[in-house]
């Protein structure tokens, strides 16, 4: 390969990591609540929304150090509010009333935000230490010449992967993780030997909502910050853990970071960019129809 | 109010969804006693158990279950498992995706624990050595070991065992037996779902025989086993 292709193609991988990132942080949130609370979330995206608008606020009155600490923490606590005061009701319901009523939720999010802060973006300045450049080909000796990133994009990626590896990290090694994980399978067993099931789960929906708050305050300054952004998130992060596997952790990264390569590879042409995770969607459900790492049983009792 | 046995559950009515499946359901228990719960297929044995283990389905609508003095249908299913309900599930309900030794530490999570692993591992010397295997890759016999043993693992008043030799060969059925007549020395009082009746009856003390969610007999095991007309009439053996 030429050093202009390797460049050229290093940029569009960064590129899609980082547009993936964002799908990554809010799909891995649904799929978390779904898979353990059997809740479809179309509020997510809203969670998401409140998370940059959050971030913006906060960030312009108390710096921006503040506002990275405040939100995941007021998301997790409006999370779990969400679930104990509304969510829970809907457990033993079908899957189609949960989605009305969450997608009720988000449109009174939106309207709430259009109201109070106009329909209009909301500028969402870096700060300073996030500004400029990356000089990446000091970095990457396989790169030639000039290949700069700009750094808050780089750190939007770096965030995205630490969140993750975090989320495994206390599924993986900690006791509140195996019982998570283990509620995922069954959770009636776990009530059978004493365990509170339903405090976990939603600690878990709060944890979802506050991942949805790291990527709305790294994410807002990238995207916009205006009462659509939810929604316009929304539809494809939910297709993200359609094609990981409705539940599946691994698989909300794996289709994330897919779809974030798509969207980039296919920016030369727009015509194809605009339906690309849509075709990504139908080819992959058509050879896997649980989606990449979907497990039997899910969503098809 | 208790009425002074350790176990009572009086007049119980349970329903799936609009379905009346338990149906004035009445019995004692006393301390450390086994008890065959037996009846044809379909007439509400596990109802039963799951009814008194408080899961969340069928769901008790009506009437009392003590158990030592606490009232459990005032309880949640994980509050009953506290208190010290056991219910070792019919198809044992091993939790796949997580090893041998998981399964028991998640037993251990909450409320007071039982036997600590290591006399677990020393009673059951198969687990001992398939610890750091994914449980459900065992056999069904050695996932029946760990059914009962995880219910051991929990500081435990009342155990239900619904269909504990169900779907095993006839060597592991005795394996299984010898293991639950260790655990009856240990006087723990004992509810006994079998679809194998004769088995379910050298263990026990006591039948009490249900057809369609009710109770229609209540006697020693021995008066079963010597009960042709009985025998016959609901359970087929
Ligand atoms: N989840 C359920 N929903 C509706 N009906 C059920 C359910 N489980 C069992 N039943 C019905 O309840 C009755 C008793 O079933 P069960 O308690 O499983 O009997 P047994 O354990 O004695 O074979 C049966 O008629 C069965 O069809
Ligand atoms: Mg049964």
């Amino acid at each position: 390969m030429s050093g202009s292709l390797i460049n050229h193609v290093f940029l569009q991988i960064l590129t899609g990591l980082q547009l993936g990132a964002i799908y990554v942080l809010i799909a891995l949130g649904l799929t978390l609540i779904f898979g353990t609370l059997g809740v479809v979330n179309f509020a997510h995206g809203a969670l998401f929304m409140l998370g940059a608008y959050f971030a913006v606020i906060i960030a312009g009155k108390f710096g921006f150090l503040t506002a990275i600490i405040a939100v995941p923490f007021l998301l997790f606590i409006i999370g779990i509010i969400m679930e104990r005061g509304l969510i829970r009701f809907f457990y033993n319901r079908p899957h189609t009333d949960q989605i009305l009523v969450t997608f009720g939720l988000a449109i009174v999010v939106q309207e709430t935000l259009k109201w109070i802060f106009g329909a209009n973006n909301i500028p969402f300045p870096l700060p300073r230490w996030g500004g400029g450049i990356l000089k990446l080909h000091e970095w990457l000796p396989f790169l030639e010449g000039f290949v700069a990133y700009p750094k808050w994009r780089m750190i939007l990626i770096f965030v995205s992967l630490v969140t993750v590896a975090a989320l495994f990290a206390l599924l993986q090694f900690t006791r509140f993780g195996l019982i998570v994980r283990a509620g995922m399978r069954d959770s009636e067993m776990l009530r059978f030997l004493g365990i509170n099931i339903t405090r976990r789960f939603a600690i878990v929906f709060g944890l979802g909502a506050m991942i949805a708050g790291i990527a709305g305050a790294f994410g807002g300054p990238v995207t916009q910050v205006d009462p659509e952004v939810g929604m316009a998130f929304l539809v494809p992060s939910f297709l993200v853990v359609v094609i990981g596997g409705m539940g599946s952790l691994p698989g909300a990264v794996l289709a994330g970071f897919m779809l974030g390569m798509a969207i980039s590879f296919s920016a030369q042409y727009s015509a194809i960019q605009q339906i690309i995770i849509y075709l990504v969607a139908v080819i992959v459900l058509l050879v896997r129809p649980r989606g990449l790492l979907g497990q039997k049983g899910v969503m098809e009792e | 109010m208790s009425n002074g046995a350790y176990f009572s559950c009086r007049n119980i009515n349970a329903y799936y969804g609009e379905s009346y499946i338990v149906q004035n359901v009445s019995f004692d228990i006393a301390e450390k006693e086994i008890v065959a719960l037996l009846g044809r297929n379909g007439a509400g044995k596990t109802s039963t158990l799951r009814t008194i283990a408080r899961a969340h389905e069928p769901s008790l609508k009506s009437g009392e279950i003590y158990l030592d003095g606490v009232a459990l249908h005032e309880m949640r299913t994980y509050q009953a498992a506290q208190h010290g309900v056991q219910l070792v599930p019919e198809d044992r309900r091993i939790i796949p995706g997580i090893t041998v030794e998981e399964n028991l530490i998640l037993a251990q999570t909450e409320g007071k624990p039982g036997w600590p692993l290591e006399r677990i591992y020393q009673s059951f010397p198969r687990l001992a050595e398939r610890r750091r295997q994914e449980a459900t890759t065992m056999s069904g016999g050695e996932q029946q070991m760990l059914a009962v043993a995880r219910a051991l693992a929990r500081d435990l008043k009342l155990l239900l065992l619904d269909e504990p030799y169900e779907g095993l060969a006839p060597v592991i059925v005795h394996e299984i037996e010898a293991i639950l007549r260790e655990v009856k020395k240990l006087g723990i009082t004992t509810i006994i779902v079998e679809q194998n009746a004769l088995a379910a009856l050298k263990l026990a003390d006591t039948a009490i025989i249900l057809d369609t969610g009710e109770v229609v007999f209540r006697g020693t095991a021995q008066e079963v086993l010597d009960n042709k007309e009985l025998r016959d009439q609901y359970l087929a053996i």
